[in-house]
Formats: structure tokens, C-alpha cells, sequence
């Protein structure tokens, strides 16, 4: 097989990967079933998580050995775009990029893997720590003797999972503990979110939890599951805004003023030009960023490749959200229309992981190091 | 002959850089302004021994043959090596029209003297009130016995008071029911009296563009490519290609190599606004090469681009002018002097990179044209 050959095959499996999801979120009721769970309180439907599972979507980046379907962090994309043209609330890119990404890394024959890829099992993972001043701050929860004490935050997927992995200190350095979500001493605050989901602020006072790993490899696991989940999640983002501008697009060739569509003005359409270009290089940037990811084994690099698709997605994303709200008009700002779903998801996606001046920061900083390195 | 289409793509472009690394003259890399015939003669002539000076030409008539994929491998190599494109507007736009629609006669005459530059060409397309609105276009040709007789004005012609030709895109009728119908593309004499062109000072002080005014030019029937009337349609169907070329990465990634190293020599990456404007460009430029290498590998596979490839050239345009925007800035009180800044041992000509950005976003239909055109053809915005 010639590498054009090779390329054109997996070429093919992304596009079926793309198609069997599309169809599957489709069936499910697209945005409107975010809508529904959004009114019902703000959680995901777990019956949605099986189907997804069965579709073999959270065990896409997990070696086939461990059970997954080892298609890689550019099929793991394909999937977060569909999640985020629909804007589905079921942690899908938090599962395979973070609480897979730790377990196929630390323990990928702890059965819990089994359950996490076929959807029985949600778990979240908390790794950040809120400072006293509110700001991200180093990790203080400490785990001895079985046990874990201190607080995390900004965890996804807090409400309805079934348990939480914890990155907490040890008496020797770093360690993922497993918590039950019914734990004694554990305490879950939910912060609400733009778009209805819902964080959480954990709190442990002496809960049990089972040690999974320890040592630096907790580290090192951690940096690489966040930059997948990190690239991952700007691919949720090129989704959400390719969805967003066809909603936008489809609005300004319908809605009349002055006699004619408000599409038909060249201010509107250069605009309108705008965001798509702008939608094209995320999509391509983002994209090239996955499968580049995938053939990159330095830490380092991986992470500064992240960031480029975050900063990118995020700027895409905000801008295009936004626009469209103002190209819809006095409708945009009301809660009934569906474009607004896509502004709020927007935000919480761009905030999560870092929005794109901070990537901006760390992009730089990598490239920095990098050169002086050279 | 060699068929280049034959090597692996890394060969082809070894065997490239090779050349251009080993014979192009230091004195002329990256020249920032387009090189009269005279300064850049002894290069072509080894390009022109070497069978080189036609890359995109099929090789019956003298090019090198090559496809889509060893194209673009070829005016990469060019770009990074800062090759000048020389005189090439015989080469790159009125040799492709004759061989697409001229007579074997025309071929057979005009071809030859293309590639040796024995003939150099300019290219008559836009007139005062012909910009944007190329259609619009109103010098006139008239048939008298067996010559063409032009009246009229072009202008931006690029080069002109060192072309011996100009192709012109001219009105043969005037009564046709649209502006695009009876237009018709002809090829005239600069070397005669009805003929007076002046050169057109730019902001920059270069003399690239020129006024051509025609009082009762003449040039033989014979000279008329295709057939009367149908010259814009011959025009509009050489674009393809030249429209990824356009909105290649290069001009930006030069821009943005000679800004960090300015920036750098200038301590300008010590303020953290600096450094985020500057990660900004360098990820828009980096984005853009992605979306870049989409469409290249379109044509790669021989497939034809569509109208939506104009976005690479309305994204790396205004990247460009970016880029160099934030090079004025990072000179700080020396953003308004003319010639080198001296940045420990080269100079930087933070000035000439601003000009050169600017007309980008205009030539080659202007940004806001490009705009129209993916609004309709892509977007399918109504009206």
C-alpha cells in the first residue's frame, strides 16, 4: 500500500466514524435535545451515553488491546465536532480525553476501563484546585492511609457521574484516587453554567478513595490527558461554530427587511464571509493539529500543539457565536431561539481548559523554550 | 528529457532547491521590488539553458510538464530560496492563453520567443474606469483592412516601460447586449508611435505601474487569440490556478520570519502585549498554511478548485499586512524612516514590507471582490 493509498483509507474510516455519530445525534433530536435536558435541570440522559458507548465513541483513542478502537486522537476529533454541532451535554470529550486519558495511561487493566468505554460508568476527574483568592492554585488535597482531605473545582460532568478521579498529593508525590460519588465525607457543589450544565466544587473530609497510581507518571499522565482533552475540546468547538454559521446563514437568506432578505445586503454578507473563512481555518488548523498530535510523542510538543487548536477554536468560536447573535438581531438576544443555545455553550467550552489568550500564552512560551533548546 | 512527474515528490524538490541553492545569484534573493529584464538577464539565461523557464508548460512546447503537486513544489522552493519570478508574465499569462486557444502558427511563432525573452510581455487588463469592474472595460479595436486599430487607456500595467508586448483584453464590440460579451483578447507592439506609456510613482517610490495610451495603435488581425468576442471568457479560464497561487503562505511566512528577528534584535518580546500580537500572526499564518495544504492536495489529486479557494488569499493577505504592521510598530520611533534598520548585523527594511503588503489585499481582484464572490458562490447569498 502507498502512503496516498493508506491516507485515503483512514480517510475513509473518519468519514464513516463522521457520518455513523452524525446519524445517531440526528435521531436523537439534535439541539433540541440539549434544549430539553438543559429545561430538565441540566444533566445528560444516560441512556444517550449507552448508545454513544455502543457506537464504540468513548473507546475511540483506546489502544484495541485495551479494549478500544485505537482510530486516535483525529477520529477522537471527528466525534467531539459532531458532539459540538449538536451541542449534546453528555461529557463525551471529557471522558475520552481526561478519565480515559488517565486510566489507558496509569491503569489500562483496571476494570473500571471496561466500564468507562462501554458506558455503564461515568467518571469525572478533578485535577484543578481553586486558590483563595478564586484563581487556579496548586494542588493542596492530600491522600493518606485511603484516604482523601482538601477541595477541587471546576470538575465536568460532576453531576451524574459515578465517581470521581482525583489527582491529590501523597506522602511522595502525586496520586489518582477513585472516589464514589456516594462516598461518606465527600460534599458536591454545583456551579451553573451558561449553558445550563453544571461544574462541581469537591470536598473531602477523610473519604475513602482507592489509590489507582502514584508517582510522577501521575504527573506526566495528567499533562498529556490534558492536552488531548484540550485539543479534543477545540474540535467540539469547530463543530459548534460550523453548526452556528448554518443556522446564521439559513436565518439572513429567510429573514426580510426593506422588501428582501437581509442576506441579499453586501455589509451582511462580507460579514457573513468573514466568519466562514474564519470557521474554514479553525476547522483545517484544528484539524491538522489532531493528526499531527497523533504521530508526536514529546510532551512538550503535543502540549504546544494543543494549545494552537484551543487558541484558534476559542477565537473562532467566540467571534462567530457572538456575530450571529447580532446578525439575527433583537430574536438572537431572546432565550426561544435556538442560536443562543450555541453562544452559551460557546462559553463554557472556551473557559474550560484554558480560552485562547491563555493558550496564546503557553503557545508562546513552548515555542520559546523550543528554540533556545535548539 | 526528464519526466519530473516521474520522481518521488521529496526528489523533485531536492533536485529544486539544488539548483536554485547552487545557481541562483546572492545579489537577487528576495529582491523587494520586480527586477527590470536587464538586471536579472544572466539568470535567465542559465533557467532558459536548463529548460526551466516554463514549469507549468506542457514540455511539446518548451515547459517542463509538470502536474499540480511538482507545481507547487516548484514555486515553494522558488519562494524559500527568494527567487525572483523575473519577467514572467509571458510565461505565467499569455503563453497558457496561446497554447489553450491560439493557432498552431501563433504557437509555433509567439512560444519560442516567450521563453528566451527575446519578446517580454506586459499584461493590458485594467483601465481607469476598468478595476473591480473589469468588464467595464472600454479601449477600443476596430478592424482596417488587415490590422486592428486602438484607441484607449490601460493602467497598473505592471512593468510596461520594459515590455516589448502587451496582451490586452480590448472591446471589439460595443453594441452587445452585455458588458462581458465583445471583448476580445489581443496581442500588440509597444515599439511603435501610437504607443505612449508612462510609469506611475507608488507610495513605496517604486515605478512598477505604468499608464499605456494607444492614439490609432496598429497590430496585424493575425494577432487576435481565439475567437472575436470571446476574450473574457478565455481570460476568466486561466484563473484556477492562479488563484491558489495568490493566496500561497509565502509573502507571510517571509514577513513573519524577518518580524521575529527584528522584534527579537529590538527587544520588542519583552512586552507581553508585543508577544501576544505576535503568537496571534504567527498562529494565524500557521492556521493558514493548514487550510492551504487542504486545497493543494485538491489539486494534488487532480481535482479542480472551486470559487472558495478566494478565502486563502482575503486570510493570508491581511495576515500579511499584519505582520507588517506590527514590524512598524516594533521599530518604534525609526517606523517612519525609509531603507534598512540595523539590527545587529542585518538590515531590516521595516518600510518596504509595509508597502509591499498593501496592495496584496488589491491586486488579483481586490479582498472585498473576493468577499462577493464567496457570499454567492459559496455561501449562496441571495442578490
Amino acid at each position: 500500500m502507498t502512503q496516498t493509498d493508506m491516507l485515503s483509507s483512514d480517510q475513509e474510516d473518519l468519514r464513516l466514524l463522521r457520518e455513523s455519530a452524525r446519524t445517531l445525534f440526528d435521531r436523537a433530536g439534535g439541539s433540541s435535545r440539549a434544549r430539553k435536558l438543559r429545561d430538565a435541570g441540566g444533566g445528560w440522559d444516560p441512556k444517550m451515553v449507552r448508545e454513544l458507548a455502543e457506537a464504540g465513541v468513548f473507546g475511540v483513542t483506546v489502544p484495541e488491546a485495551n479494549g478500544g478502537l485505537g482510530m486516535g486522537l483525529a477520529a477522537g476529533g471527528v466525534i467531539a465536532e459532531e458532539v459540538g454541532r449538536v451541542i449534546a451535554p453528555e461529557p463525551v470529550v471529557a471522558t475520552i480525553g481526561l478519565s480515559l486519558g488517565l486510566l489507558r495511561r496509569l491503569c489500562p487493566d483496571h476494570p473500571k476501563m471496561a466500564q468507562l468505554i462501554s458506558g455503564e460508568t461515568v467518571l469525572a476527574v478533578a485535577w484543578q484546585e481553586r486558590g483563595p483568592n478564586g484563581a487556579p492554585a496548586e494542588t493542596t488535597c492530600r491522600y493518606a492511609d485511603g484516604k482523601l482531605t482538601g477541595s477541587k473545582a471546576w470538575v465536568v460532568g460532576a453531576a451524574g457521574a459515578h465517581g470521581f478521579l482525583v489527582v491529590a498529593e501523597g506522602d511522595d508525590g502525586p496520586v489518582l484516587a477513585m472516589v464514589e460519588a456516594a462516598a461518606e465525607g465527600l460534599s458536591v457543589v454545583k456551579r451553573t453554567q451558561a449553558d445550563g450544565s453544571a461544574m462541581g466544587e469537591l470536598s473531602f473530609s477523610g473519604t475513602p478513595a482507592e489509590e489507582l497510581a502514584r508517582g510522577a507518571r501521575v504527573s506526566n499522565a495528567l499533562a498529556e490527558a490534558i492536552s488531548d482533552a484540550t485539543a479534543l475540546a477545540a474540535a467540539e468547538l469547530v463543530g459548534l461554530s460550523e453548526r452556528a454559521l448554518e443556522i446564521t446563514l439559513d436565518y439572513i437568506k429567510t429573514r426580510e427587511q426593506f422588501d428582501k432578505p437581509i442576506g441579499s445586503f453586501q455589509v451582511i454578507q462580507h460579514r457573513a464571509v468573514d466568519l466562514h473563512v474564519m470557521r474554514e481555518v479553525a476547522q483545517a488548523g484544528v484539524r491538522e493539529v489532531l493528526a499531527l498530535m497523533d504521530r508526536e510523542t514529546d510532551p512538550k510538543i503535543r502540549a504546544r500543539l494543543a494549545s494552537r487548536a484551543k487558541a484558534r477554536a476559542v477565537t473562532a468560536a467566540k467571534k462567530i457565536t457572538r456575530d450571529a447573535i447580532q446578525l439575527h438581531g433583537a430574536v438572537g438576544y431572546t432565550d426561544e431561539y435556538e442560536i443562543g443555545l450555541y453562544l452559551n455553550r460557546a462559553l463554557v467550552l472556551s473557559a474550560w481548559l484554558g480560552d485562547d489568550a491563555y493558550h496564546r500564552r503557553l503557545w508562546f512560551e513552548a515555542r520559546e523554550e523550543e528554540g533556545a533548546a535548539q | 528529457m526528464t519526466d519530473w512527474n516521474a520522481m518521488s515528490d521529496a526528489e523533485f524538490r531536492k533536485e529544486v532547491r539544488g539548483f536554485f541553492e547552487a545557481e541562483y545569484p546572492e545579489e537577487l534573493r528576495h529582491l523587494p521590488h520586480r527586477p527590470k529584464f536587464a538586471e536579472i538577464e544572466h539568470w535567465h539565461r542559465k533557467l532558459h539553458a536548463r529548460g526551466w523557464v516554463a514549469p507549468a508548460w506542457p514540455t511539446e512546447y518548451g515547459g517542463m510538464g509538470l502536474n499540480a503537486a511538482k507545481l507547487l513544489i516548484f514555486y515553494e522552493e522558488q519562494q524559500r530560496w527568494g527567487v525572483t519570478r523575473g519577467r514572467d508574465m509571458g510565461v505565467q499569462m499569455v503563453g497558457p492563453l496561446i497554447i489553450k486557444f491560439g493557432t498552431r502558427k501563433q504557437k509555433d511563432y509567439w512560444l519560442p520567443r516567450i521563453l528566451s525573452c527575446e519578446d517580454i510581455w506586459c499584461q493590458g487588463y485594467s483601465e481607469p474606469g476598468a478595476g473591480s469592474d473589469l468588464a467595464n472595460l472600454r479601449t477600443r479595436a476596430e478592424v482596417d483592412g488587415d490590422d486592428f486599430v486602438i484607441n484607449g487607456q490601460k493602467i497598473w500595467t505592471t512593468m510596461a516601460h520594459d515590455a516589448t508586448h502587451i496582451f490586452m483584453l480590448v472591446r471589439t464590440d460595443p453594441n452587445a447586449p452585455k458588458k462581458q460579451q465583445g471583448i476580445s483578447f489581443l496581442l500588440a507592439p509597444m515599439d511603435q508611435p501610437g504607443v505612449d506609456v508612462r510609469t506611475i510613482a507608488t507610495l513605496s517610490g517604486e515605478t512598477e505601474f505604468c499608464e499605456v495610451f494607444f492614439d490609432n495603435a496598429r497590430t496585424p488581425r493575425e494577432n487576435l487569440v481565439g475567437e472575436l468576442n470571446k476574450g473574457w471568457t478565455m481570460a476568466k479560464a486561466l484563473l484556477s490556478f492562479e488563484r491558489i497561487f495568490i493566496g500561497a503562505p509565502n509573502l507571510a511566512q517571509n514577513a513573519l520570519g524577518q518580524l521575529e528577528s527584528f522584534a527579537r534584535g529590538r527587544g520588542a518580546f519583552d512586552d507581553p502585549v508585543f508577544r501576544d500580537r505576535f503568537a496571534q500572526a504567527a498562529l494565524d499564518v500557521e492556521d493558514h498554511a493548514a487550510l492551504y495544504a487542504r486545497f493543494a492536495d485538491q489539486l494534488k489529486r487532480g481535482e479542480t478548485l472551486g470559487a472558495d479557494v478566494s478565502m486563502l488569499k482575503i486570510w493570508v493577505t491581511e495576515c500579511f499586512q499584519r505582520i507588517t504592521e506590527l514590524m512598524i510598530e516594533a521599530a518604534g520611533p525609526d517606523g517612519g524612516t525609509i531603507g534598512p534598520l540595523q539590527v545587529g548585523n542585518v538590515g531590516v527594511d521595516v518600510l518596504s514590507s509595509f508597502y509591499k503588503a498593501r496592495p496584496t489585499t488589491i491586486y488579483g481582484g481586490s479582498n472585498e471582490i473576493q468577499r462577493n464572490i464567496l457570499s454567492k458562490a459559496v455561501l449562496g447569498l441571495p442578490g
